[in-house]
């Protein structure tokens, strides 16, 4: 008995940081992933809808109902790994940056040819990925060049299959990510994830990633460079999104950090405070499609917003890396 | 140990010219990028047993260099995305020649000399077109640029001089970036990188794919066999739920092969491979694994994997005097022969990614 109690002391520390990791995996993934992907499965619900009572490109209704659901997907897109990741679903829902204009392309060979594969759910899935998501939509109902393209009818249609089409991409992705829950909140010797460790590591590198995604990506490619700013580029710019997006993005991280540093108060209150003053810069910047990026001023206030979140990335290297087992040296951090 | 080859090519530099052979610098064994305590970025001349035979300030934080073959010269490149290359006189610190990316163009880190050493290969991103180049620089009139051409991929990152002096290896690693969207990874879902040979004028010889399964298994570095068998490392952009291999082997004309540890040990690596080099005698091979801080030696002729070794963020490999040398970013220089390496601290220097061979083959 004295020997299975010194045994069992000893483990008990273990024991305990291994709960304590179980408790973050189970909290993350019932509080932060699952209802993200069942209210993105609401909210294309009623795009699809609304698309199918009233397809013209101005309804007031359908375009609510397009803002409704693009604001879901952003908020579960780090979530990249996954069953968001299955057959690039992930592209199918936002194809962007689409660097060399796939989307346009796509979109007039489509109705060029009137192809029939907007009748059928199956034929359009199989379509060019560039044409579908809320990046082909946001062009067919936003941008002028496709307002008298082609036939009207047939341009209903299309809206309407890619409404529905980003509507089954989404109800695809909510049903394995409640039989993938299993597996991320079980690790082990005959789960893909081995141990809790692994699949906390899966879960900041969607934090990571995010962030750098919103500073590098959706702040960096309108910004260009110094002496040719890009504001063209900016993410879903037609619909004035591109501001919203980066805020959007820092509040879905921000609530990730919270519980993924839930075992170390101190790391969650800094983190909170960095995401707080991002946030904060981003609502203050009233620019919403990052248009300002042309000029000097404009710009300033944008790098200074992205500079904030390179410090929330910085503090999430140093500080909330290590507690979940990577480490941050200066080779493991390069990523080169 | 200093081979007889290298003995007499710096001989040859000597009488030919009065310009210094890397003898006149305390013959290093390799060239680094390291960051030292003083917050100096420097290119160090290092030996096989952790000594340092030189240090020289960069303006920025470097990745790999390329060493001329005979003179004591060398080639420091900016961590991607740099612009600019410095081309240093290892003997007196001085920059010799700063090579700048052409406009629409940067560095990815890595280069070449031809076997003369006349001319110089960088890999370098066309980043507009979203393709990769290689650079073309000619090394005896001042590192004026030649031209270019291309690497047959996309983000072609390490590039070597094949052992018959009359190709090139390159590790397309896949990946588009642009400059505007710092290392942002543009193009995963449809990303393929390739290993590609090319003769020294740019003609495609051979190309190797891995399957679809595997197209998010960046191909980023590589080292080469005196014999010519190639060994390429990669780096796993796809979900941890994977554990692919990120180590391969391939001979021109030949199948590839993968090596692995078992998937327990595999599972460890996080994907990601940072440096990979044969053993002074090529029997074994190893990658270095920063983000699983770990070492993994495997027998390069039974594609075997042998032993792992827990070292804190290792990353710099090459090959040694026998078995490996390896350094961390906490600055170890270690020797490894068998199981037990010897290590020299040198607790002021972070070592950076990659411990070049200044014998351009062994």
């Amino acid at each position: 008995m004295r020997l299975i109690a010194v045994i069992l002391s000893a483990l008990m520390p273990l024991c305990a940081v291994a709960q304590s990791r179980d408790a973050i995996l189970t909290d993350v993934t019932q509080a932060h992933i699952l209802p993200r992907f069942d209210h993105l499965v609401e909210a294309t619900a009623a795009l699809d809808a609304a698309a199918r009572a009233d397809c013209a490109p101005g309804s007031a209704d359908l375009r609510a109902a397009y803002h409704a659901a693009f604001d879901a997907w952003i908020s579960a897109s780090h979530l990249r790994f996954g069953p968001t990741e299955v057959g690039d679903r992930a592209f199918a829902l936002a194809f962007w940056p689409d660097r060399k204009g796939f989307t346009p392309k796509a979109l007039s060979a489509m109705i060029a040819a009137e192809d029939p594969a907007i009748a059928d759910p199956d034929a359009f899935a199989e379509t060019s990925i560039a044409g579908r998501g809320f990046l082909a939509l946001e062009m067919m109902l936003y941008d002028p060049a496709f307002a008298d393209q082609g036939d009207a009818a047939y341009r209903c249609g299309l809206i309407r299959a890619i409404a529905a089409d980003i509507h089954r991409t989404a109800r695809a992705i909510d049903r394995d990510w409640h039989g993938y829950a299993r597996i991320l909140t079980q690790p082990g010797p005959d789960s893909p994830y081995r141990s809790a460790d692994e699949a906390l590591q899966e879960l900041y590198k969607a934090l990571t990633t995010g962030l750098e995604f919103t500073a590098d990506t959706r702040l960096g490619r309108p910004m260009g460079s110094f002496d040719r700013p890009r504001p063209n580029r900016a993410e879903a710019r037609r619909s004035l999104r591109s501001l919203r997006h980066v805020e959007l993005s820092l509040v879905a991280l921000r609530d990730l950090a919270t519980r993924l540093a839930a075992d170390h108060p101190q790391i969650a209150a800094s983190l909170d405070d960095a995401f707080a003053r991002s946030i904060a810069r981003a609502q203050a910047l009233d620019d919403p499609a990052l248009a300002g990026v042309a000029t000097p001023q404009g710009r300033l206030r944008v790098e200074a917003l992205q500079q904030s979140i390179n410090d929330i990335r910085s503090l999430a290297a140093a500080q909330l890396g290590p507690t979940l087992g990577i480490s941050a040296g200066f080779n493991s951090l390069d990523g080169d | 140990m200093t081979s007889r080859r290298r003995f007499l090519a710096g001989l040859a530099a000597a009488t030919l010219a009065p310009m210094p052979g890397w003898a006149a610098v305390g013959s290093p064994d390799f060239l680094s990028a390291a960051l030292f305590d003083d917050g100096t970025y420097r290119l160090v001349g290092l030996t096989s047993a952790g000594e340092v035979r030189f240090s020289i300030p960069l303006p920025g934080r470097g990745h790999a260099a390329a060493a001329h073959p005979h003179l004591a010269r060398a080639v420091a490149f900016a961590r991607r995305p740099g612009r600019f290359a410095l081309v240093i006189d290892c003997a007196t610190g001085d920059q010799l020649a700063r090579l700048d990316a052409p406009d629409g163009r940067h560095f990815y880190g890595h280069g070449a000399f031809s076997p003369d050493g006349r001319r110089l290969f960088t890999t370098e991103n066309d980043y507009e077109a979203g393709t990769g180049v290689i650079g073309v620089w000619d090394a005896a009139k001042g590192y004026a640029r030649l031209g270019e051409f291309s690497s047959a991929g996309v983000g072609p990152h390490d590039v070597v001089l094949m052992p018959d002096g009359k190709s090139l290896a390159i590790a397309n690693g896949g990946i588009e970036t642009h400059p505007d969207t710092g290392r942002t990874k543009l193009n995963l879902p449809t990303m393929r990188p390739n290993l590609t040979y090319v003769s020294l004028d740019g003609s495609v010889l051979e190309q190797v794919e891995l399957p679809v399964a595997l197209h998010k298994n960046s191909i980023r570095h590589l080292a080469v066999r005196a014999d010519g068998l190639l060994a390429f490392a990669m780096q796993w952009q796809g979900d941890l739920t994977h554990k692919p291999a990120l180590l391969g082997l391939h001979r021109r004309g030949d199948r590839y092969h993968l090596l692995s540890a078992p998937e327990d040990i595999q599972a460890t690596l996080a994907g990601y491979a940072g440096s990979v080099a044969f053993s002074a005698e090529g029997r074994q091979v190893a990658i270095t694994c920063p983000r699983g801080n770990a070492l993994h030696v495997f027998d390069a002729e039974a594609g075997r994997f042998d032993r792992a070794h827990s070292l804190t963020d290792v990353c710099g490999l090459g090959p040694g005097p026998s078995g490996f040398v390896f350094t961390t970013g906490h600055g170890d220089v270690g020797h490894l022969v068998g199981s037990n390496p010897a290590v020299s601290p040198h607790p002021r220097v972070h070592w950076d990614n990659h411990l070049v061979p200044i014998r351009p083959m062994i």
